[in-house]
């Protein structure tokens, strides 16, 4: 395969002239153009590399479930939706203070930290990825698209504080935000681009179904379902109530993530 | 009159491992050379050949570095690559359909051979070493 190619600087110094010769026999066109979309193909399957992505914001979602948890329901089950220690520091990336009470701003340190970690792993993946098969894949859209939003997430609404940029507050999503998993669309769109980027039908229909699922998670609660089918939790269990709206983008993200990883191992030993 | 498609074949672009190249590194934002050489079963002097035809053609771009000790070379496609390479296929692709309707076969069938020998100029091929790190 192309890893360890061992290659030389005298890589260029054989004195030969091409393969083939003037009477080698013509290859019929259709022939030609079918092995063309061999190449091109085998190129493809070669260089994806978007397994780590998936896998990786897959398991940073799922660590950001304790910041997820709620406060505790006070006596007699009536949860209070208060505002405890001010306005979040990053409302986009935390959520509106509500039911996570004081986590709202840990979780917002959280989703900075883990998307610029994020990118970042993802920027030296593709550069190993692209040294290891000799395929490097054009991953920059992905990289600014995860870098400027996870930037305006951040900058936006400190700036809104001032009075000159005050108007900014209109582009706050709203409903969106409120559940704190604003993070998730920032994924999805990156995830959107990386599809682009690897031309992937695949991440594609992988990138569409996790964003609907993030868009289901910031717009209802999804534990409404689990009760439905008959989850009655306890006092002591209410704190788990606001999971379900992480755990299942956090799912969705590793499976496919997982199952991706195992389909490219099997196709690339099969080539 | 009309204008018989294989008029519309690129002397350059149409050599078969040429035209693999240009596909090769169209899919992706750089080639390496040895994913090149294996992909399209050439020699490492081969396929120097090949690339320093289509660098000197403004098809593709050839950059050498290092890996630790260890030297590489990356192969991109151009925009200019692109353009040929894209109208290449299509020239190709319209050559099949009379086929397809049973009507006779183009004058002259696509020569997937090399072009006229490439000169044998002072080695290596395209760009120059670079120094090594120290």
């Amino acid at each position: 395969m192309a890893e360890d190619r061992g290659e030389t600087g005298g890589e260029l110094e054989e004195p030969e002239k091409p393969s083939a010769g003037p009477g080698e026999a013509a290859v019929p066109v259709a022939d030609l153009l079918a092995s063309l979309r061999r190449l091109r193909l085998a190129a493809r399957s070669v260089r994806h590399a978007y397994a780590f992505p998936l896998v990786l914001f897959g398991l940073l979602t799922l660590a950001a479930m304790p910041f997820y948890l709620q406060s505790p329901a006070p006596s007699g089950g009536i949860q209070i939706l208060a505002v405890r220690g001010g306005q979040p520091q990053f409302p986009l990336l935390s959520g509106s203070a509500g039911p996570l009470g004081s986590n709202y701003n840990y979780l917002g340190y959280y989703w900075l930290v883990a998307l610029t970690g994020g990118l970042l792993a993802t920027m030296y993946w593709y550069r190993y990825h692209a040294r290891k098969v000799g395929l490097s894949t054009e991953a920059r859209g992905y990289l600014v698209t995860l870098g400027v939003l996870t930037g305006l997430a951040v900058v936006l609404p400190v700036l809104s504080r001032f009075p000159a940029f005050g108007w900014l507050s209109v582009l706050w999503p709203g409903d969106l935000m409120i559940r704190g998993t604003f993070p998730f669309l920032i994924i999805a769109a990156a995830l959107c681009v990386l599809a682009w980027a690897e031309r992937s039908l695949a991440l594609g229909a992988i990138a569409a179904i996790y964003l609907g699922t993030a868009l289901l998670a910031s717009l209802y609660d999804i534990e409404n379902v689990l009760f439905r089918l008959g989850w009655n939790p306890s006092p002591g269990q209410w704190r788990l109530t606001s999971l379900p709206n992480v755990l299942l983008p956090a799912l969705v993200l590793l499976v496919a993530g997982t199952g991706v990883f195992i389909a490219q191992r099997r196709q690339r030993r099969a080539a | 009159m009309t204008r018989h498609p294989t008029n519309g074949l690129d002397e350059t672009v149409h050599q078969r491992h040429r035209l693999g190249i240009l596909t090769i590194t169209a899919e992706a934002k750089s080639a390496d050379f040895g994913y090149l050489r294996d992909a399209l079963g050439l020699t490492a002097g081969n396929l120097s050949r090949h690339l320093t035809v289509l660098e000197e053609a403004g098809l593709i771009e050839v950059t050498k570095g290092y890996e630790g000790r260890r030297p590489r070379t990356w192969v991109s496609i151009t925009s200019e690559g692109r353009t040929a390479l894209a109208a290449e296929i299509a020239t190709l692709t319209e050559l099949l359909r009379p086929q397809d309707r049973g009507a006779p076969r183009p004058p002259s069938p696509v020569r997937t051979g090399p072009e006229p020998e490439p000169e044998p100029g002072p080695e290596p091929g395209p760009g120059p070493e670079p120094e090594p790190e120290s």
